[in-house]
């Protein structure tokens, strides 16, 4: 399927919305436990980061099309950073 | 323009990693602290921010089909946006700090209002960038390269902001 | 106005030039090694210890010390030849001027007040442990804190690097410097906090600042050394 420009960045900013509303009714649904950690909503909240960050980067700045260096380059940013946030989360 | 982008993002990394650190020796008290905090309203600043930035990405496909003046207006609108962002920020802050959870507060709170005191930084210097590629859109040949950093830069400010809400706000 | 000076030849350049290692490397000796100022010893430190400190160090801070305010026109020289070749650039020599005037505010609580204070602190050892607590602060707050006063001058640096169509020095060089700014505003705190990481030992206030302005040196050294060679002998900025 071969989108249109505009039709990706509005079908990718619609995602990244969607994303954000999501996580932000994992952290508050829950009623009186709602500020008692959880496991469940963390990983929830940080799989949605994952996959925001990089519609962010591959989409909007355009890192689809960059040279390899700096595809590896993000994604290893990225993969750094959630691993780190998920190890000193968890023990 | 990457290279500023790039140290940028490992430079913030080094930061939310010392916020997990800390965050791990206190749990509780970081947790009870995000109570405090404003979750609409940094729910709908991310919301803001995302929406800046896919006008950002559209002003750049503009310019590149040749329509400046659009390209211009949906710069014009990114920058609306973030001012928007910093005027709930800037009332977000008021309200907290009003109701006694300022930057001393607490482990939590000190590094609440230095980053996002240091991401508002950020989009000031974005407004500025914004501005420069604003401006090259209006002159007869305007350099691709110029829109296209300074949309990279807001990106950047806006990829931040995602991973702060995650980190200060719905966390738990 | 009198005809510009007959100048040829770098030589007199690159003497100033030298002078940017030479400094350098002697600040990270006294800093490090010498004055054990870096990485800086804890704001959280009792009246006690810091008096310890200062009786377990006293010989090697004073050498330190008193062989900084000697060394410290190096930085003066460094800064002389950064605004020479600021001149250089297509923007207004203002920025040239205003790079130099940031410098020499910010020499004497940058490197200097911490130097006086250690001095006086170790110079009478029987002193009041209240008042040498109170040097010590002094010196630490005013090293790490003043971090501000340099803040201007990164700005300056990058604004003119940013505009300079003749390419002095290179674009990334005034992201590099534009970085800088952002680890000085993180500095700011240090007058606050006595522990975590926004006081003057900390992760983000000293340790990730300082790992950046190494960065910021490594990279000027060479590139002054770069904008030299590229000059042309023949003609000169007055």
């Amino acid at each position: 399927m071969q989108l249109s420009f505009n039709r990706r960045i509005t079908l990718v900013w619609s995602l990244l919305c969607i994303l954000t509303i999501t996580s932000w009714l994992l952290a508050s649904a829950r009623g009186h436990r709602e500020f008692s950690p959880s496991t469940g909503v963390t990983i929830g909240i940080l799989v949605a980061v994952v996959v925001k960050s990089r519609l962010i980067i591959q989409q909007f700045m355009e890192v689809r099309a960059a040279p390899n260096w700096l595809r590896h380059v993000t994604d290893g940013w990225l993969a750094l950073l959630v691993a780190s946030i998920l190890a000193l989360y968890l023990w | 323009m990457w290279l500023f982008v790039l140290g940028d993002l490992f430079i913030f990394l080094a930061y939310f990693v010392i916020f997990m650190i800390y965050r791990r020796w206190d749990p509780t008290l970081f947790l009870g602290s995000e109570r405090h905090l404003d979750l609409a309203i940094g729910a709908i600043n991310t919301l803001v921010l995302l929406t800046s930035s896919c006008l950002v990405a559209l002003g750049v496909g503009a310019a590149r089909r040749a329509q400046l003046q659009r390209a211009a207006r949906f710069v014009q609108g990114a920058i609306a946006c973030g001012a928007l962002f910093l005027a709930l920020k800037a009332f977000e802050w008021v309200r907290l700090a009003h109701d006694g959870y300022t930057f001393t507060h607490n482990n939590f709170f000190m590094f609440f209002f230095a980053l996002t005191g240091v991401h508002a930084f950020h989009i000031l210097m974005g407004f500025i960038v914004l501005a420069v590629v604003r401006r090259e859109l209006r002159t007869d040949h305007f350099r691709e390269h110029v829109v296209v950093a300074g949309a990279v830069y807001w990106h950047m400010v806006d990829l931040i902001w995602v991973v702060l809400f995650a980190l200060l706000y719905v966390m738990r | 106005m009198t005809a510009a000076p007959d100048r040829t030849g770098k030589r007199d350049l690159w003497i100033c030039w030298w002078t940017a290692p030479v400094f350098y490397l002697l600040f990270g000796l006294i800093f490090v090694l010498l004055t054990r100022v870096m990485p800086p010893p804890r704001p959280s430190m009792s009246t006690a210890q810091i008096g310890a400190f200062f009786a377990e160090h006293r010989t090697t801070i004073q050498i330190g010390f008193a062989l900084l305010i000697v060394v410290i026109a190096g930085s003066a020289v460094l800064s002389g030849l950064v605004a020479y070749q600021m001149k250089r650039m297509s923007v207004q020599p203002v920025f040239a001027y205003g790079y130099i005037a940031t410098l020499a505010v910010g020499a004497v609580p940058g490197c200097l007040l911490c130097a006086i204070s250690f001095l006086t602190a170790t110079f009478r050892p029987d002193r009041d442990p209240h008042q040498i607590a109170m040097l010590y602060d002094v010196a630490l707050l005013s090293f790490v804190g003043s971090l501000g006063c340099f803040a201007a001058q990164y700005l300056i640096l990058a604004i003119a690097i940013l505009l300079d169509k003749n390419k002095i020095f290179p674009t990334w060089f005034a992201y590099v410097s534009i970085w800088q700014i952002v680890t000085e505003l993180l500095a700011a705190p240090v007058f606050i906090f006595k522990h975590g990481p926004f006081a003057w030992n900390g992760a983000i206030a000293f340790y990730e600042g300082t790992l950046l302005f190494g960065v910021y040196i490594s990279c000027f050294i060479p590139l002054l050394r770069k904008a030299i060679q590229q000059q042309p002998s023949e003609r000169l900025p007055a």
